[in-house]
């Protein structure tokens, strides 16, 4: 107990998230294509690929948020591993880092002034922030954290960071974009080390290049099979999947192609991954916007517990892990539990001998009344029919295939790797 | 004060206001020249109007306001319509009510969270468009409408539109046709969108008439707030008629609001500190002007928490004999329930009105300190909009038999 409460207790302070976990994958290399970067961002990208910055010397923020991998992980690991020994678990899955970043909103709960409208108004999430959970409001405090998450890159303190950067075969170009004194002042040489790499990620077109089939087909350069527009209306559909309510695929006023996410907060109730060291613990809750990682005033309030914010679906199909935890580890298992969540609950969740379904195990008990319940089609009751069959769920893949980045197969290629679409065949 | 009392006494005034005004309805409606003929409407040539959002009148002018600046200030400036009232819940019924004098339907009432068409079935008297929807078909005009007619300008100024892009528009913002409402939720601030946006379409009145979003005239006329500093540096570029809509956090629409600001009547209190002096001190003001400021709706009701869940009362109450359109087929009392965090939570409507809000009026037509106990509504603000700027024709129920626009109970001043 009190080594977990150690272990927590590091965790929380120093770590959790996850731009810069992992690693045991091979080394990632920068895209190859250019853009145009300010020096600011050209720095950035150095630092996001180098490993040197780390206490194992062989992880970078690209280990996990790998480029190949339309920046998401490059494996089926829940979580990844990270520290001195690249043998420290994780937390949470790690998500992709492309087209959302620009427009994360800050962390907000916003609400009706008047009482009576906030009661009689049924939704009323929180939204944004970076993260899982939504604790950073800038990407360069966002970007802060890996370097000295303890399951992470694991650097100690400021100073030990900042040598390493003086020592970067880039320490020349930190001077020149921030001044030669830079490493005078070891905090804001840290400090002005992730506001590189949010530059970096930005301004970088590989992290929102919009090649994907479906953004063909918004431009009018391509046509969707009829499977995949029958999976395009089952994911649109309120009545049905009614995805798009929070995964919004429409385009914006100005033709903007969308991003598949409103950042608004949801409890879906995922069950417990025991793939998951952490959650060994019986008494270990990762409950999102209410802890343990997040500590301002919005993690104290109850009706948080459990909500995790709501991730971009672009490039979806070729991860090979889903969720906040990893639970899942193929499109179609996550597919399956959201459409039978409710309807085939002893599918998804433990029964204990002579008990009922222990439904949305991974919360503590008293916060399971915030997973939500009320929108389609979460709404269903044991008994009912899943709102989606095999075969719609056939159809819905398919639409979301359309969603893969053109470049994602050619980079996989490029390092021989396998593409979930592969394990699929 | 009990519901039904507070209709009744209500009620009891109207009969006072009709008898008194009935004489003034009928001479417009006898002449030629309405705004000539009407004994009580000055010579406003310029008016603004400045709708808030979702405030009782007892806690906006009430002891202890948030809002000291509306409240106590501007209060002692003009005039207070203490019987003032919203004609619907939620908010976008009320809009359209002000602009166009239409009815409240089940879209409208639901703040229409998919922009689409309002598909007409049929007409009802008092130039009501029998059917179900959002945006209303051509045929039916709106005050601004009515005012290009007649040669005068108009404005919508509409707080944070088009401050992304993605979102809706710089001129004439709305969502496409027949798409969710991604304006329903205020926008936080992002790398993307520095400032955030709190434009609310359904704040908008102008953009559920096809009779203006269709018009090239739209993307001119209803633009950012920001733009009506410059239009007020002279008479000549102030349009006639300003319909002003501050964004969700200045409007007090939310609390706290995404961009951090605390929201609620303190946020309109800043703005109003900000954009009252800025109109007051304008050449067309000074010349002609006349300010109102007014809340879209109530919030009046009462919240009863038990071991079963929560039941949420909205009064709904109406004045002016209000009526509740050949739209909404309700039979009220109304009932919606839905679970939040393992809570049930049933709210009950007693009825279609928009609870009492109160509304103030500027103008040097106004003598200061005026107080006015006559009832009103969005359809009375239309229909003296409608006198104040000479039209013969009242949209809607503006044109409700009986119906009392602002009087020498409002214009006291010479």
């Amino acid at each position: 107990m009190a080594m977990m409460r150690t272990l927590l207790l590091v965790g929380i302070l120093l770590s959790a998230g996850a731009l810069c976990v992992t690693a045991r994958m091979r080394a990632s290399a920068p895209p190859a294509e250019t853009s145009q970067l300010s020096p600011a961002a050209s720095l950035g990208k150095k630092i996001f690929f180098d490993p040197t910055l780390s206490a194992s010397g062989k992880m970078a923020c690209a280990t996990c948020h790998n480029p190949a991998y339309a920046y998401g992980p490059p494996n089926a690991s829940a979580v990844q591993y990270g520290g001195p020994h690249l043998k420290s678990s994780g937390y949470r899955a790690v998500p992709s880092l492309r087209y959302i970043l620009n427009y994360v909103p800050v962390w907000t709960h916003v609400q009706d002034t008047n009482p009576i409208e906030q009661l009689a108004e049924a939704d009323t999430a929180p939204t944004g922030g970076y993260t899982w959970d939504g604790r950073y409001n800038s990407l360069h405090a966002q970007a802060m954290l890996p370097f000295f998450s303890t399951v992470e890159m694991d650097n100690r303190s400021v100073n030990e960071l900042a040598t390493k950067l003086s020592q970067a075969s880039y320490a020349g170009e930190l001077r020149a974009v921030f001044g030669k004194d830079i490493f005078a002042q070891p905090a804001r040489a840290v400090a002005n080390a992730a506001l590189a790499v949010q530059q970096f990620e930005l301004q970088d077109n590989s992290f929102h290049p919009y090649t994907s089939k479906f953004d063909q087909w918004l431009d009018g350069k391509a046509t969707l099979t009829p499977q995949e527009l029958r999976g395009k209306q089952l994911f649109d559909n309120p009545n049905s999947g009614n995805c798009a309510s929070c995964h919004i695929d429409e385009r914006g006023a100005n033709g903007a192609h969308p991003l598949f996410t409103d950042f608004q907060f949801e409890a879906l109730g995922v069950p417990r991954n025991n793939e998951i060291p952490w959650n060994r613990d019986p008494r270990y809750h990762d409950m999102g916007l209410c802890g343990p990682f997040r500590k301002d005033a919005a993690s104290k309030d109850p009706a948080n517990c459990g909500l995790f914010r709501t991730p971009a679906l672009r490039n979806v199909a070729i991860r090979h892990v889903f969720f906040h935890n990893g639970r899942f580890h193929s499109l179609r298992e996550a597919l399956q539990f959201y459409v039978q969540r409710d309807t085939n609950p002893e599918k998804w969740y433990p029964v204990p001998p002579g008990g009922t379904v222990e439904k949305f195990n991974d919360l503590p008990a008293a916060d399971r009344k915030n997973v939500d319940t009320i929108d389609m089609p979460l709404d269903r009751h044991p008994g009912q029919k899943p709102v989606w069959n095999e075969h719609d769920i056939d159809d819905v893949i398919a639409f979301l295939k359309t969603l893969d980045d053109q470049d994602v197969p050619e980079r996989m290629n490029a390092l021989g790797a396998e593409t979930a679409h592969d394990s699929a065949k | 004060m009990p519901f039904m009392t507070k209709r009744l006494l209500s009620g009891l005034l109207f009969v006072c206001v009709i008898a008194f005004s009935s004489t003034a309805f009928s001479m417009h409606a006898m002449t030629a020249a309405g705004r000539d003929a009407h004994p009580v409407i000055p010579q406003i040539r310029h008016v603004f109007v400045i709708t808030l959002e979702n405030k009782n009148f007892s806690a906006t002018f009430g002891p202890r306001s948030d809002a000291p600046y509306l409240a106590d200030t501007l209060r002692a400036r003009g005039a207070l319509l203490t019987q003032y009232y919203g004609t619907g819940h939620s908010s976008l019924d009320n809009y359209i009510a002000m602009m166009g004098g239409q009815a409240n339907n089940p879209q409208t009432s639901a703040d229409c969270q998919t922009y689409a068409d309002f598909h007409q079935t049929g007409t009802a008297p008092d130039g009501q468009v029998v059917g179900q929807g959002c945006v209303y078909p051509a045929s039916v005009k709106t005050l601004a409408n009515q005012l290009m007619d007649a040669g005068l300008t108009w404005k919508g100024y509409m707080g944070d539109m088009g401050n992304d892009p993605a979102r809706e528009s710089a001129t004439c913002g709305h969502p496409q046709l027949g798409a969710p409402d991604l304006t329903e939720r205020a926008e936080a601030p992002s790398a993307a969108v520095p400032a955030g946006d709190m434009y609310a379409t359904r704040h908008d009145p102008f953009m559920y008439f096809h009779a203006i979003i269709d018009a090239p005239v739209c993307n001119s006329n209803v633009v950012n707030l920001r733009h009506l500093a410059d239009d007020l540096r002279s008479i000549s570029t102030t349009p006639n008629f300003s319909f002003i809509t501050p964004n969700l956090c200045d409007d007090g629409h939310d609390s706290p609001c995404a961009n951090g600001e605390p929201g609620g009547l303190k946020s309109i209190n800043i703005f109003l500190q900000k954009l009252i002096p800025v109109i007051l001190n304008s050449p067309a003001y000074k010349q002609d002007g006349l300010i109102i400021i007014n809340f879209d709706e109530g919030g009046t009701g009462t919240i009863k928490e038990s071991n079963t869940g929560t039941v949420v009362t909205v009064d709904g109450a109406s004045c002016c004999q209000q009526q509740e359109g050949p739209n909404l087929g309700r039979q009220y009392p109304i009932e919606v329930k839905h679970m939040s965090h393992g809570r049930l939570i049933t709210t009950r409507t007693l009825s279609f009105g928009g609870d009492r809000t109160g509304a103030l009026l500027l103008s040097k037509y106004i003598r200061p300190g005026t107080v006015s106990s006559v009832p009103y509504n969005h359809y009375s603000l239309l229909k003296s909009l409608e006198l104040i700027f000479g039209i013969h024709e009242y949209l809607g129920y503006a044109g409700q038999k009986g119906l009392v626009a602002f009087g020498p109970d409002v214009f006291t001043g010479n």
